[in-house]
Order: structure tokens, then C-alpha cells, then sequence
């Protein structure tokens, strides 16, 4: 049972408090992204786990083992770089014997979980060299290998994959969901790419600002964004935020959105009247019919769907539609929104306002 | 700015005439210690001798206290360089990953003393060396050139050593080894062409030295080679110059080998110590 | 003590005591053989100080009175600049343009390389030798060599006589020392992406408005820091002047630097030699700083 525990963890640079106090549970076994824009205090926080760097406050856990005074040798944790970090000197083999020569291991012993990790990694043509003789996805891999040799208690990624290209990094993705599938150990994972933090965690932990934001399972996350930061990060295109007022209307409530109104059922008349902001996301929108008229500003085809940039008065929205472009920028088209997945977020702190729609629709499998 | 593929063949005649006019001197000198005395002072001079002889060589290391000399500059400068490297080793280490108070002065004031003129120092460590009974020492000098070389080589190191990803020390501290540890795993291996370079610098510096040689001792004992030549320059009655070259040309062997050798450790300490910053 | 107040305080004072422990040695060497000198430097300027028996006593500003009055200081202060203006003139433009030449792709350029740097990294006692043969009065190269030339009638005395004895020595200094400019600009040239070159050609510049619109600005850094440095170095520039003429004829060439030694061990003064010191390096200071700003602000 291997529980990673922050405690009101605060970090400080000099006055600069980057991180005010974090408290976050990773239960064993997870494999938890830790997801937020540069800066925002997710590889400290990693750093922090590892014994990188010191907490300038808290309490960090792992295992039930307070960490506070262990070297980062003694937390019994393994750690992917981003730069890959593999010794230049030494040959791959070298670099994923390091970790067991460190600790004792006996020599017959390290050959066998060589042999093992080279087998699991497909490494066994590369052991002889030195890393400057590989390419980046080899090297990654190597760095993935020095990680596992040593069957540590939690593994530490940080941003592993940003420095490979795209097919390789959807190739590595599969591969690393694959490998905590296998092992089932706790795995904590830092990213500034959502489809990394979508595809691979049980759990993502969005952070801004030092400031923990949501953590939940990435289909929460996506369906329910705890507030309008998460909503806005999270999804590509984004969602569609605008401010609108939430008003009564007898028994029932509407919302207005600049000249549209939309009715909404009643029980939200018991906020009403009150500003929000209005979340939409570009597949909640209907294009070809509706009540109200949009015109299109720009047509982007994938392929498969095709995203378009509409324009309703002040309101600017993205549609995303399934199959090749039917529009042509500059024509005016109906469109409608799927009112039971519309996102209220309160229009001054921006949390979710617990009374809102999606609430009575169970969240969308992922 | 020129075609990479095709030698410049203007630039090659223009280049060369100037290397060599540049190359002369140590030709010059090369030539004069193999000639026989009686042809040093043929008017005009013959460019070539026109009959090469050791003798000179032979007197110079039979004659002279040339040997001694040699035995002395060879001392010092080694001792001088392991001094000079141990330190500065983990010196310039504790400069670029370490944070604690001074720090940033204490770098400011190895850049200062890299800039200070050694006339300066010469006095006050002439009277601290007698003080401490080491005047005429090989010590005295070891000492001495600890002064100029120290600053020189924490400064080079520094700059190496801040060109190593931290986290490779990161990767080494999570995999098992201790601060010290990832120091001797990871660092060292990867500052070793910085380290090079240094030792090489220091032992050049401390082997050209010439005035603390000169104000520091005054026995055969003790004397290196630079001001060990220049006696026998001032000691004989007319200048003998076959001999000053011979003398010359094998004082600078050593450089001429390190030259040869390890070229690419003197131009990349370069890089890194004086100029870059 | 007991467990510290914040998490992780035992871990970093380790480190932090490692830190010390590590620089300890570095602290210690350069505190005997550097500011220790340094300070007792200027206290014994404030000395009248026999050098052979080390009896003196104290003597306040009087040295200092004693060397700004006399004339010697201010027309050593005046040799030095000569020297160091003159020998820093040439290695510079000499430096630059034997750069801009082995950055071209000439035959045996490794070669041209080695022999080019091999001066600066010969023992000064060495390159004084060999000059000083070449300069010889009756069978000297040079002499030979400028009579063929048909530019001298008769052999002259090139360290014997002034202007010439400051002459040869800043010719030799720059033999010497302009190496150390080529190291530098050439590794810069190195530098310099290709793809400036292309553009500037693309846009219609000649050879010659490359080199001053790119090449020139390129290298206005390293120069910058190359001149200071030099002029900090050449100025306290000791062996190659001592070696190479003694100071003489009569005081032609007595930079402040033999002054100071002059003082200490010839005229056996050594508080007011250590006076001199102080007060060159009042003047150096100027270029000190200027180049603990350009390259210490790189320091952090």
C-alpha cells in the first residue's frame, strides 16, 4: 500500500510563494497526472515528492513514511527527466545497472533484471552504447529503463515525452499505459499536454498558480470542470466561455446570453438572478438548425470532423461536426446548443455553480 | 563566408607567409642550437647550418645546472597543478550548485584576483615565505604560484562545470547515491575534459613563471628553470647564444608536447576561462 | 537540537554544510596567498621598510606623498601607457586579421593554427631569448634582414637606444600576446550562423558590407572583453619588459610594474614599493571594473 500524501505542502523561493499549500492523496496504484501551464508549479511539486527540493512548509508521505529529512536515495522512488538525464559516460547497459550498483545489488542479480527491463524495452541491440549514439525515442526509452531495473515503490515522469515527436509520443503513450497496466504501481506523471493527462490517468490533478484546481478521473474532469480555469484548459478546441445572466422567469429560469435566451429548467431559478459565465463546448453545438443565426468565420476540416469558428452578435463559439466541411466561411447558419450540457460557473470566483445542468445527467463515458 | 568545400587558395598565400614570419623566431632559435658556434657570426647569416651539431645540447646538460633546473621548474609546476586542481575542483563546484551567503562575492573576487597584477602580492608574500622559514624553498614557489593559478583555474572549472545539466546529479541522488556521491559519478566524469584544461593551464602558468622565481629564491637548490636560463645568460662572460637556445629549446619541450597533444583542451579552456565570462 | 521546525531543514542544512565544506579549502588557500598580501600590501605602504634586515617603521602617507611628488611615477605611469596602448594596437588589429585569415578554409589550416598560438603559450623567459638574438647589434637576424631590405644603412642598437628599446618591446609583446586574440575571435567567428551571411548576400552585400554590417557587430562583445582584459593584463605586464631590456635605456622603458620591484628589491624600500602597487592599481582599477561588469555579470 504505497499512499502519496501532500500536507498543506507550501513552497517558497525567497518571498516568492509559488505554491501557498497543496494537499493531495495519490492512492496506491494510481497513476496521477499532475496537468497545468508553465509555471504553475507541477515539476516542483514532483521535485518536491523525490527530495529534489525542500517543501518550505507540510508535510509529504509516501508509504505512511513522512519524507520530510530522506535524501531523495532513501524515498525508494525512480524518476523519468524530461532532458532524459542518462549518464553520458557510461553505456546504456551501465546507465540501468547504476540504480542497483547504488544500492548493493549483487552483480549476478543486476545482469537478471538487465536482461529483464533490455527484454521489456526491446533495448538489447542498444546496450553497448553510449547515449549520445541513440536517437530520442531510444533514449527515452533507456530513461524508462533505469526507472523500472530497480521495482521502486512510486515512479516519478516528469514530462517523459515532450521531447519526442508526435507519432512516437501517441507510440510511447500506449506503451506507458500498458506498463502501468502490467506493474500496478503508483505512478505520478507531470504534463502540460491534456491528451497525455486524458489518455493515461486515473486521476488528473489540474494545477495554476501553485493552486490545486480539480482532481478527479479525466472523464470528471472534461464533464465536470470544477471551475472556469479547468473548464477553459481542458478540451481542444476550447470551450466556448461568455458572460450571461441567469435570470427568473416565472416558475422556470432563462438565461441570457447577449441577445440569445435559453430556457432552462426551474430549478435553477433558485440562484436566479445572478451573473455567471457560460461554459459551451464545440460538440455541444448543432450547426443547420436551431433558433438563432450565426455567421461562419472560418472552416477547418481534419478530416474526420471539421471545426468551425461562429459568430453570433458578441458571442464567439467553435463547433465541432462530424465529416468533411458542409459551410463556407461568410454564410449565416442556424444553430442550436444542447442545453442539458451547458457549464455554469459563478461570474466572480468562477467555481461551478453546483446547481447546474449536467448535474442531473450522469457524466459522459469517456 | 567562403565556399567550405574548395581550399581559398588567395587566403592560403596571403595566410602563410604570416605564419611563417609569425613561426620564424622558434625556428630561429631551433636553427641556432644546432649550428656550430664559429657560423652564429657569418655575415649575412647562412639560413641553414651547414653542419648540425649537439654539442651545445650536450654542454648545456653536462656544463650547466640545466638538470637541476629542469628537476625544479618539473616539481613545482606538478605540485603547483595537483594543488591547484584539487581545489579548484571542489571549489568551483561548491560555486555553481551550492546557495549560502558570499557566494556571489566570493566569485567576484576570484575574477579580481585573476585581474591582479602580481607586483602587488610580491612583497607581502616574500616577507609571509620568510616569516615561515620557506624563502629558497621549492614550497615558497609552489606557494606563490598557488596565487595566480588557484583564481585562473576555479575560474575555468566554474565555467565547465556550470555546463553540466543539473540533472544528471538529480537523476545519479534518485538513483541511489548521495550528494557527494552524484559528485563523484556524474560530475567528474563529466568535467574531466574542464579538469584537463585546467591541470594543462596551471601547469603552463606555474612552468613560464618567472618574477616570484626571481624575487623567491636565490640557490641552484631551488631554482626553476626560468630564472635558472637567465643566469646562465648573466653569469657568462660574453653571451654564449648556442647555448641560451639549446637551453631554450629543451625548457620548452614540455610545452611543445602538451602543444601537440592536447591542443583541443588549451583552446577550449580558453573559451571558457578568460574570455566567455 | 530536536526535530526543526520546517520539513526537510535537517536535509538542507546538510547541504548547505556541504556547500561550505567544499569552498572551505578554496577560502583558506586564497586567504593566505591573495587578500592576506593584498591587505598587508597596503599596510606596508604605510611603512618605511628596509628590505634586507625588515626593520622600518611608520611612516603614514608619507610614501604616498613621496610618489605622487616625485616625477618617476607619473612618467612610468606615462611609459606604461605608451607600451600598453602601443603593444594592445597591435596584437588587436593583428589578432582580428590573422583571425578573419585562419577562419578561411586555407591548406594545412590546423597547422597555420598551431604554429599561429604557439607564442602565447611559450615561457616568456623563452621569447625574451630568442628576440633578443634577433636583435643582436652586429649578428642579429633583424638587423641583417632590414639591411638587405636596403631600409637601414647600418646595424642599430634596438634595445640599447630610445624610441627603439620601446619599440622592440611592444613588437615582442605583441609576437606574444596577440595570439590570445585570435583564440578568442576565432572561436566567436565559429559561432556566427551561416545563414546571416546568405541573407546579407540574398539582400545584395559585397565581401566588404558583410564584414562590417555582420561580421564586426558579431564580434563586438568579444572584443570588447578581449581589450579589457589585455589592457588589464598588458598594463601589469612585468617578465617580457624586465627580461627584454631591464627598464633601460637609462628609465625609456620603466613601466610601473619594474618600479614597484625596482623599489622592493633593488632599492630595498619596501613600504614605498608597496606604495607604488598600491597606487597601479588604483589606476588599473578602472579597467578592473569595467571588466568585472562585462564578464562578472555573468557570473550569477
Amino acid at each position: 500500500m504505497v499512499q502519496v500524501v501532500f500536507d498543506k505542502v507550501r513552497k517558497a523561493f525567497g518571498d516568492t510563494v509559488t505554491i501557498p499549500g497543496l494537499d493531495l492523496v495519490i492512492e496506491s496504484g494510481e497513476f496521477v497526472s499532475l496537468l497545468g501551464p508553465s509555471g504553475c508549479g507541477k515539476s516542483t511539486t514532483l521535485r518536491m515528492l523525490a527530495g529534489l527540493e525542500q517543501p518550505s512548509g507540510g508535510r509529504i508521505s509516501i508509504g505512511g513514511r513522512d519524507v520530510a529529512n530522506l535524501p531523495p536515495a532513501e524515498r525508494d522512488i525512480a524518476m523519468v527527466f524530461q532532458s532524459y538525464a542518462l549518464y553520458p559516460h557510461m553505456t546504456v547497459a551501465e546507465n540501468i545497472r547504476y540504480p542497483l550498483r547504488k544500492r548493493g545489488v549483487p552483480k549476478p542479480e543486476q545482469a537478471t533484471r538487465l536482461a529483464e527491463v533490455a527484454a521489456l524495452l526491446q533495448l538489447e541491440p542498444l546496450l553497448d552504447r553510449k547515449p549520445r549514439q541513440l536517437s530520442g525515442g531510444q533514449q527515452q526509452r533507456v530513461a524508462l529503463g533505469r526507472a523500472l531495473v530497480r521495482d521502486p515503490s512510486v515512479f516519478l515522469l516528469d514530462e517523459p515525452l515532450s521531447n519526442l515527436d508526435a507519432a512516437l509520443r501517441a507510440h510511447m503513450r500506449a506503451e506507458l499505459i500498458e506498463l502501468h497496466r502490467r506493474l500496478g504501481k503508483t505512478m505520478v506523471y507531470v504534463t502540460h499536454d491534456q491528451l497525455e493527462a486524458m489518455t493515461m490517468s486515473t486521476r488528473i490533478a489540474v494545477m495554476k498558480d501553485g493552486v490545486l484546481q480539480q482532481f478527479a478521473p479525466p472523464a470528471e474532469i472534461y464533464d465536470r470542470p470544477a471551475n472556469r480555469f479547468v473548464a477553459g484548459f481542458i478540451g481542444t478546441p476550447s470551450m466556448a466561455l461568455a458572460e450571461a445572466t441567469l435570470l427568473r422567469d416565472g416558475g422556470g429560469a432563462r438565461l441570457q446570453i447577449g441577445a440569445m435566451m435559453i430556457d432552462l429548467p426551474g430549478r435553477h431559478a433558485a440562484a436566479a438572478p445572478c451573473a455567471v459565465t457560460v461554459g459551451i463546448r464545440p460538440e455541444d453545438i448543432v450547426v443547420g438548425q436551431g433558433p438563432w443565426q450565426a455567421l461562419v468565420r472560418l472552416v477547418e476540416p481534419t478530416g474526420h470532423e471539421t471545426i468551425v469558428a461562429l459568430e453570433a452578435g458578441d458571442l464567439a463559439l467553435t463547433a465541432r461536426i462530424p465529416g468533411g466541411p458542409r459551410l463556407h466561411a461568410g454564410e449565416t447558419v442556424a444553430f442550436d446548443v444542447n442545453r442539458a450540457r451547458l457549464h455554469l460557473f459563478a461570474a466572480d470566483d468562477g467555481h461551478r455553480l453546483a446547481l447546474d445542468i449536467t448535474d442531473t445527467t450522469p457524466p459522459r463515458s469517456a | 563566408m567562403t565556399n567550405r568545400q574548395r581550399p581559398a587558395l588567395i587566403a592560403s598565400l596571403v595566410t602563410w607567409p604570416l605564419v611563417l614570419l609569425i613561426a620564424f623566431p622558434l625556428l630561429w632559435m631551433l636553427l641556432t642550437s644546432v649550428k656550430p658556434q664559429a657560423e652564429l657570426f657569418t655575415t649575412p647569416p647562412d639560413f641553414l647550418p651547414n653542419a648540425i651539431t649537439f654539442e651545445h645540447y650536450r654542454r648545456v646538460l653536462e656544463e650547466t645546472a640545466f638538470l637541476q633546473y629542469f628537476r625544479n621548474s618539473l616539481v613545482v609546476a606538478v605540485s603547483t597543478t595537483l594543488l591547484v586542481v584539487v581545489v579548484a575542483v571542489l571549489g568551483a563546484y561548491s560555486l555553481v550548485r551550492f546557495a549560502y551567503r558570499g557566494r556571489e562575492l566570493l566569485a567576484s573576487l576570484v575574477l579580481f584576483t585573476y585581474l591582479l597584477p602580481s607586483v602587488v602580492l610580491i612583497s607581502p608574500l616574500y616577507l609571509m615565505l620568510v616569516k615561515l622559514g620557506l624563502a629558497n624553498t621549492l614550497a615558497s614557489l609552489v606557494a606563490a604560484y598557488t596565487s595566480f593559478a588557484l583564481p585562473y583555474a576555479l575560474w575555468l572549472l566554474r565555467s565547465f562545470m556550470a555546463g553540466i545539466p543539473e540533472d544528471l546529479e538529480a537523476a545519479a541522488m534518485v538513483d541511489g547515491a548521495s550528494r557527494m556521491g552524484a559528485f563523484v559519478d556524474v560530475v567528474l566524469p563529466q568535467a574531466l575534459p574542464g579538469i584537463i584544461s585546467t591541470a594543462l593551464f596551471s601547469f603552463i602558468l606555474a612552468w613560464n613563471e618567472y618574477l616570484y622565481a626571481l624575487v623567491l629564491v636565490n640557490s641552484d637548490e631551488a631554482r626553476p628553470l626560468t630564472t635558472g636560463v637567465m643566469t646562465m645568460l648573466i653569469s657568462a662572460f660574453n653571451i654564449e647564444w648556442s647555448l641560451l637556445m639549446a637551453a631554450s629549446v629543451m625548457m620548452s619541450v614540455p610545452l611543445i608536447v602538451i602543444f601537440a597533444f592536447f591542443q583541443k583542451y588549451l583552446t577550449s579552456g580558453f573559451g571558457a576561462g578568460g574570455v566567455k565570462g | 537540537m530536536a526535530e526543526a521546525a520546517l520539513p526537510g531543514a535537517r536535509l538542507e542544512r546538510r547541504d548547505a554544510l556541504l556547500g561550505l565544506a567544499l569552498i572551505a579549502p578554496t577560502v583558506l588557500v586564497l586567504g593566505a596567498v591573495i587578500v592576506y598580501p593584498l591587505l598587508s600590501a597596503i599596510y606596508l605602504s604605510l611603512f618605511s621598510l628596509y628590505t634586507p634586515t625588515l626593520e622600518g617603521h611608520w611612516v603614514g602617507l608619507a610614501n604616498y606623498r613621496a610618489v605622487f611628488g616625485s616625477g618617476g611615477f607619473w612618467s612610468a605611469l606615462a611609459t606604461t601607457a605608451v607600451w600598453t596602448v602601443g603593444t594592445l594596437t597591435l596584437q588587436v588589429l593583428f589578432g582580428l586579421a590573422m583571425a578573419l585569415l585562419l577562419h578561411q578554409n586555407i591548406l594545412f589550416r590546423s597547422l597555420a593554427r598551431s604554429l599561429v598560438l604557439f607564442p602565447y603559450f611559450l615561457s616568456t623567459v623563452v621569447a625574451v631569448l630568442v628576440w633578443r638574438w634577433l636583435f643582436n647589434d652586429l649578428y642579429g637576424v633583424v638587423n641583417h634582414a632590414l639591411m638587405a631590405a636596403g631600409i637601414i644603412d647600418a646595424p642599430v642598437s634596438w634595445l640599447g637606444t630610445m624610441p627603439n628599446a620601446m619599440l622592440s618591446i611592444i613588437v615582442v609583446g605583441a609576437w606574444k600576446f596577440f595570439p590570445f586574440v585570435v583564440i578568442a575571435i576565432l572561436a566567436r567567428l565559429q559561432t556566427i550562423p551561416e545563414a546571416l551571411y546568405e541573407a546579407a548576400r540574398i539582400d545584395g552585400a559585397g565581401p566588404v558590407s558583410r564584414f562590417f554590417d555582420i561580421t564586426l557587430p558579431q564580434l563586438r562583445d568579444v572584443l570588447t572583453i578581449v581589450i579589457l582584459l589585455r589592457t588589464v593584463w598588458d598594463f601589469k605586464e612585468f617578465d617580457l619588459i624586465y627580461l627584454m631590456t631591464g627598464g633601460g635605456p637609462v628609465n625609456g622603458t620603466r613601466t610601473l610594474p619594474l618600479i614597484v620591484y625596482q623599489q622592493a628589491f633593488g632599492l630595498n624600500q619596501m613600504g614605498l614599493a608597496a606604495a607604488h602597487a598600491v597606487a597601479m592599481m588604483l589606476v588599473m582599477l578602472v579597467f578592473m571594473l569595467a571588466y568585472l561588469r562585462r564578464a562578472g555579470g555573468r557570473v550569477a
